[in-house]
């Protein structure tokens, strides 16, 4: 075959894969469980960043492939032919990757500004981390508990710190990951939409204990959140 | 005066004289700071600890004769020229491996078989991370798990900093760019005798109570772990010191020492690779050696850097840390981009595709590799305008590494490849380098990074891109010098059970990872949700088949190199690069004559400069 037959085979075979391969992902939902509009953004990116790296995926399987099964030596020990890359094909190939990564730059900014943005919110809870176990101050309450319990469709502000180890608040679910830093506090927007149970665990290595450094969070309604709170309220102050 | 052989093993510069004098400089360091501390001026074991450390490594390099000639300079006397000379070794000899020796090519095995030493080490701490992690729930000890993985981390660490570079490249650099040895002999053995005593503290590290912080050693953890930890952070400074040296070595070497003819545009693709490496070990790695002594004299001395109650802030060592390691993911990964790149145009029988672009994606790599370095930090709470302009330089690095791609693939195209052993570690690479890079952009990506960091994900990102390069790099590498280092060649046959054989197992243990981080693994943990139980178990048991099938690998080298010296070219491959001129293997000082350089490295199809013009109708067309 000639070196252009070989080109277009080639190109058609990676165009193929790669569109059977974004049909395939576009749509998808990657993270097990989406329960807030972080989760949702960060699902989003994920399945977008999924169709992109389709293309790059063929193209390297499709260079593997192919010169596997056509370009092997003979019997006879000829060189292959010494051509060299044009400088058209070197620009067309660093413009082409340099705009894949700006159009990524910039969905990933707009992603960005939609979970760390915002700083307004509805309910507050201040969350402590420590070695190993994770406490929820209600402090307007005036009570502490030792699971997250948060409104849904409200805009949740999490004051987050420690005061041994580097801990990472976790909410897999609420697409939430937030290092607790000793004498730095961090904080966590999320705005919970489905109701339900989820884990809370931690996500930096914080010492021994770091394995069962784990709690859970519940996603409620006002009503019911209300109610929780009035019991914890009297608990606290017999 | 004749002394009986025992007395004059301990007398003369050597191993056992380094084993004595190690053991004796711990005695006197530790003895001392014990006999303060009975006086009564508060030392702690730590203080023992760090002075009985000092003491083995001058102790252990005092024994070996490291400093005896700069120590003989130094007063004013002139060395021995006998002794010097003698300090080459003499070809063929098994006991200038553990001599002071100062050929580059000796120290090139001894880096080599140090680094497959620790990585069979290593690897057999992540055999007992995958036995603990088969299961849901603690089948051992969870406080155990986090030693074994800290000194997997470290150790791993270690081999994919000085495998590739101290031992392939301080074999072959000087012989490629037509040299007799490295520019500092002296020193490049130096900085290989500088790493047995900070490895044999990390492996004993068990033993001071282990130390649970990770390789990456954050404080405040770092500063409430036990002893373990201090020997961690006493041998990664030494470690960094060696790396230092030999950087400069490097760098000396290439820059002054090619042969007539090898202009800068005419070097090796490796030795370009070792060059920009060589560069970022120079730049990057005294921050991270400030960093942890930061960080040492926190524990030892009282410091406050990284101490909260102190005024110190723990985020800044974080920012010094990546500063230094984030640039060390590409000193571990460019010189095995290097020994692939160099390897594809020798199998596929063509030039390399773009070479001046393949040179440009190192530089460009290495200047941007300093730009990147908080995108470990996107959950740390740093200012979240700062997360911007990190997310750009991260996902602008994947434009040069594609461009490794881009120049391996084009070699292939059209080429007449000859699949031998190292050619198929070059294909395992293409697969497992670019899954190691499309995930790395979706640690780059902030919302994404947000679910994923310190989950599965990053794990099986991070064995995938330095697996993927290094260590793909180090077997391409070592299968396709192996014949110019020992003379002798290794059996095809194991070495393709060992490429496919590891090729599928370590795909299968670490594809099923990135579902596990998705799913809500966490990375450093013991135990797990239970119902991930099933795909850890499958991945336990393909990890294990990684094991056996390096050693598979282990029996092949050391097979073939014990065996009997078959007939064999000098040029088996018939590769262009200067090395293979030489004899295998090459003699001390490497070439009677130093070579004029006439063309590029890789001038395949292209009829020799010296060969008779081409007759009219042009070259025969395969």
């Amino acid at each position: 075959m000639s070196p252009g037959r070989h080109a277009l085979v080639a190109v058609l075979a990676w165009a193929v894969l790669s569109a059977i391969g974004v049909f395939l992902v576009l749509g998808m939902q990657i993270m097990p469980q989406i329960a807030s509009h972080e989760a949702e953004i960060e699902n989003n990116a994920f399945v977008l960043l999924t169709a992109v790296s389709v293309p790059v995926l063929m193209f390297v399987v499709v260079g593997i492939v192919y010169s596997a099964l056509y370009f092997r030596a003979g019997p006879d020990t000829a060189d292959g032919p010494p051509t060299q890359a044009s400088s058209r094909l070197q620009a067309a190939w660093l413009i082409v990757t340099t705009l894949m990564v700006i159009g990524l730059f910039v969905y990933g900014t707009f992603g960005l500004i939609e979970i760390r943005g915002a700083q307004e919110s509805t309910f507050e809870v201040e969350v402590h981390a420590k070695q190993w176990s994770w406490e929820f101050d209600y402090d307007d309450a005036g009570f502490a508990a030792n699971e997250l319990h948060i409104p849904v469709d409200q805009r949740v502000h999490l004051i987050i710190n420690s005061n041994d180890a580097i801990h990472s608040l976790w909410l897999p679910a609420l697409g939430i990951k937030q290092d607790a830093v000793p004498g730095r506090p961090t904080e966590a927007y999320v705005t919970a939409t489905q109701l339900g149970t989820y884990n809370v665990l931690c996500a930096e290595l914080c010492g021994f204990g770091h394995t069962i450094m784990t709690s859970s969070v519940v996603v409620s309604t006002q009503a019911e959140l209300d109610a929780w709170m009035q019991q914890q309220q009297e608990a606290a102050s017999p | 005066m004749m002394r009986s052989a025992p007395v004059q093993a301990v007398w003369r510069p050597g191993f056992t004289r380094a084993i004595v004098g190690g053991a004796l400089g711990f005695a006197i360091g530790g003895g001392a700071m014990a006999v303060l501390g009975v006086l009564g001026v508060g030392v702690k074991p730590g203080h023992i600890l760090g002075v009985g450390y000092l003491g083995t490594l001058f102790g252990f390099l005092l024994g070996i004769g490291a400093f005896r000639f700069w120590l003989t300079w130094m007063i004013g006397r002139e060395i021995d020229a006998d002794e010097e000379h003698e300090s080459h070794g003499k070809a063929g000899d098994w006991k200038r491996y553990f001599r002071f020796t100062t050929d580059h090519k000796v120290i090139g095995v001894q880096y080599l078989v140090t680094a497959f030493l620790l990585f069979f080490t290593a690897g057999m701490a992540a055999m007992f991370m995958r036995f603990e992690l088969a299961q849901p729930g603690v089948a051992t000890d969870k406080d155990l798990y986090n030693i074994i993985m800290s000194t997997h981390g470290a150790m791993m660490i270690t081999v994919a900093l000085i495998s590739v570079i101290g031992g392939l490249g301080n074999y072959l650099v000087p012989i490629m760019v037509g040299t007799r040895d490295m520019a500092f002999p002296k020193a490049n053995a130096l900085s290989y005798w500088l790493l047995p005593i900070p490895l044999l503290f990390v492996a004993i590290n068990p033993l001071l109570g282990g130390f649970d912080s990770g390789w990456t050693a954050y404080p405040p953890l770092s500063q409430q772990a036990n002893l373990g930890q201090q020997a961690y952070l006493m041998a990664f400074v030494t470690i960094g010191a060696s790396s230092i040296l030999s950087a400069v070595n490097f760098l000396v070497t290439v820059f002054r020492m090619r042969a007539p003819g090898m202009s800068l545009m005419r070097m090796p693709i490796f030795v370009w690779a070792l060059t920009v490496t060589a560069t970022l070990v120079l730049i990057a790695t005294s921050v991270v050696a400030g960093a942890m002594t930061m960080l040492l004299f926190d524990r030892l001395i009282g410091t406050s850097f990284f101490r909260v109650k102190g005024g110190g802030d723990v985020i800044l060592f974080q920012h010094l840390f990546w500063f230094y390691s984030h640039p060390a993911v590409y000193i571990m990964a460019v010189p095995g981009l290097g020994a692939i790149l160099e390897i594809v145009p020798v199998f596929a029988r063509k030039p390399l595709f773009a070479y001046p672009l393949a040179v440009f994606s190192f530089i460009a790599i290495g200047v941007l590799s300093f730009m990147v370095w908080a995108h470990h930090m996107f959950v740390s709470g740093m200012a979240t305008f700062f997360h911007i302009p990190i997310m750009f330089t991260t996902e602008l690095i994947s434009v040069p590494t594609g461009l490794v791609f881009f120049s391996a693939i084009g070699t292939l195209w059209m080429g007449r490849i000859r699949f031998k052993v190292p050619m198929l570690w070059v294909y395992g690479f293409l697969w497992a380098f670019v899954i190691g890079g499309i995930t790395g952009v979706f640690l780059a990506d902030v919302p994404t990074d947000i679910t994923l960091s310190d989950s599965y994900f990053v794990v099986a990102h991070f064995h995938y891109t330095i697996i993927g390069s290094t260590i793909y790099g180090l077997f391409a590498g070592t299968y396709f010098w192996f014949p110019k280092i020992t003379g002798r060649m290794y059996s095809e046959r194991l070495g393709r059970l060992h490429f496919w054989w590891f090729t599928i197992a370590f795909n299968l243990t670490f594809l099923p990872m990135f579902w596990l981080g998705i799913q809500g693994m966490r990375r450093r943990v013991a135990d797990y949700p239970a119902d991930l139980g099933g795909v850890n178990l499958f991945v336990s048991i393909m990890a294990v088949n990684i094991a056996l099938s390096v050693a598979v690998f282990a029996f092949n080298m050391i097979r073939s190199w014990r065996g009997k010296r078959v007939a064999m070219a000098d040029n088996p491959w018939d590769a262009q690069t200067l090395e293979w001129i030489c004899t295998s293997p090459p003699p001390i000082e490497n070439f009677a004559h130093i070579p004029t350089v006439t063309s590029a490295p890789y001038e395949y199809g292209t009829p020799p400069m010296s060969a008779p013009p081409v007759p009219a109708g042009g070259r025969p067309q395969p």
